[in-house]
């Protein structure tokens, strides 16, 4: 049968967002494929080592689209480390709550992607209504929807305005009474079983290998969670379980995207019980003479997709020297996909991409 | 643990400076021959996962900055107190930019390199492919590096675009 080499997105029904792969396929077999990333390239790192420390928030929140707060945390837990800043308590706290809503908020939206792409048009759109409530929530606390730049150095923006955490509670049990409907009409149906499993298949070797992290790794068993390996925010105070599945397929990571969300909410539900009083933020030098001393720093926190770091390097100036993400949808979506992608059918080229969870913003940078 | 490795590495590697600036950091400087060695040597010790490889370009020493971030997949703070992460360094002269891939060792290592050959011109030799990565097309000066002004750039691409006269009747 005749080779033929076939452009699958950036516009394509079956892709979510700004990125391309390229296979070369034999009738619907792909026999290669490479992803072509570089869609969304703004150059954000290059462009950060022109602007102040502080200047630099509205960049680093647009690096992750779906999720810019845990880009603020690691960015201002970076800025912390190499300037010593101490953090408040309640602070800590509520970084946490905070971080947390996004993660609920992100798989909703992944939720959204998947179920959209599979053709449960309901699940999406519910997945879509409830993302929303929590960004009514998110407009609340800071002004804004999707970017929010709440989280600075030295702690959060301003504290929980009055009767706050009762409507995080009330919104979390309004999406919380979904969940069977969830279950009954996509995670428990047949149809998602019999479209997901074995679709973009790893096993524990090979994702460790490749790099996996987050729910590729989760999914085949490793309950690697940064949250627990090295602790941020308010994380070591609260208990919470890091759920896993075996089998390592497409079936297995929205399960574990599943579990998580439940989980995130009940982490909240316990974060809001414990939150203590006190101040929310620790001021830091005048933003416009403030020279953050030389050093290096690499720190990493656990966003929705997996294990999210920062390399910066200062020289003591009042600008980076060097600022570079490590962000989890780049092993995914560079390595692990052009592998799994091989043998497989064209129909699962979306089906593998938006079960690795891959977000093409937060590779392109 | 985190002691004990340092000194290992330092008997077994010859010329290379060990540090642990943190509890949970081992800070490497090493030629740029032995970073596949050492790479090696770390993975078997545990340090099984890349996290990344970040290249800092020190313009006024003439030198690029190649950073390997190791890190072991554990699961609790125990055992993450006991390893901690390790950073490997290795300078490259800015007239000669080339070193060797790692791709052998670490296969997640194969975008973080094209990306640095792309946004830092540093060569990777054995790498099976140096293309473009996240641009689309070369530039004089890679655009990562130091003297790459991009206010000049956007000057120079979009600066001269002529403006739209309007039509006088």
């Amino acid at each position: 049968m005749r080779e033929v080499e076939l452009y699958f997105g950036p516009q394509h029904l079956g892709m979510v967002g700004n990125f391309s792969i390229t296979l070369k396929v034999e009738g619907d077999r792909i026999l290669e494929a490479t992803s072509n990333p570089g869609y969304l390239h703004r150059g954000f790192e290059k462009l950060m080592e022109y602007r102040t420390w502080i200047q630099n928030f509205p960049l680093v929140c647009r690096i992750n689209v779906v999720e810019p707060d845990h880009m603020e945390m690691v960015y201002a837990m970076a800025v912390e480390k190499l300037a010593n800043i101490e953090v408040p308590e309640r602070a800590h706290w509520i970084r946490s709550i905070y971080l947390e809503l996004a993660r609920v908020g992100s798989h909703l939206f992944g939720l959204w992607a998947y179920s959209n792409m599979l053709g449960f048009d309901t699940v999406a759109q519910w997945a879509m209504y409830h993302r929303d409530l929590i960004l009514d929530l998110f407009e609340e606390l800071t002004g804004g929807r999707v970017y929010h730049i709440y989280i600075w150095p030295g702690g959060v923006r301003r504290d929980f305005p009055d009767g706050f955490a009762n409507k995080i509670v009330k919104t979390l049990h309004s999406i919380g009474k979904c969940v069977p409907d969830y279950d009954d009409t996509f995670f428990n149906n047949p149809l998602f079983y019999e479209r997901a499993h074995d679709i973009g298949k790893i096993t524990q070797e090979e994702a460790k290998e490749w790099g996996g992290v987050g729910q590729v790794l989760r999914a085949t068993g490793v309950p690697y969670d940064i949250r627990k390996v090295e602790p941020y925010a308010a994380y070591n105070k609260v208990d919470f379980k890091i759920p896993t599945r075996e089998e390592g397929d497409a079936y297995s990571r929205i399960w574990v995207i599943r579990d998580e969300l439940i989980e995130s909410v009940h982490l909240i539900f316990k974060l809001l019980d414990n939150l203590p009083e006190g101040e929310v933020y620790n001021r830091v030098p005048n933003p416009f003479k403030w020279r953050v001393p030389k050093g290096e720093a690499y720190v990493r926190v656990e966003s929705s997709r997996g294990e999210l770091g920062l390399y910066m390097v200062s020289n003591g100036e009042d600008k980076p020297y060097r600022v570079h993400f490590r962000t989890p949808s780049y092993p995914h979506g560079l390595t692990i996909l052009e592998k799994v992608l091989k043998g497989a059918s064209i129909a699962d080229v979306g089906n593998a991409m938006i079960s690795l969870y891959v977000v093409a913003p937060e590779i392109d940078r | 643990m985190n002691k004990k490795l340092a000194e290992e590495l330092e008997l077994t590697f010859k010329d290379i400076e060990v540090s642990t600036p943190e509890d949970t950091k081992i800070e490497i400087f090493a030629h740029k021959a032995q970073a596949i060695t050492i790479l090696r040597f770390l993975k078997d010790k545990g340090y099984n996962h890349l996290a990344l490889i970040s290249c800092v370009d020190w313009i006024e020493k003439a030198e690029f900055e190649l950073v390997y971030i190791l890190t072991p997949y554990l699961q609790d703070y125990e055992a993450y107190k006991k390893l901690g992460d390790i950073h490997l360094k290795i300078r490259i002269s800015r007239e000669n930019p080339e070193t060797g891939t790692v791709i052998s060792i670490f296969p997640n290592a194969e975008p973080y390199e094209r990306e640095i050959h792309e946004l830092f011109g540093i060569k990777f030799a054995g790498h099976p492919r140096l293309t473009h990565l996240l641009l689309e097309r070369d530039y004089e000066i890679p655009p990562f590096r130091k003297d790459f002004d991009t206010r000049e750039y956007v000057e120079d691409v979009f600066g001269s675009i002529p403006p739209i006269k309007e039509e006088e009747e």
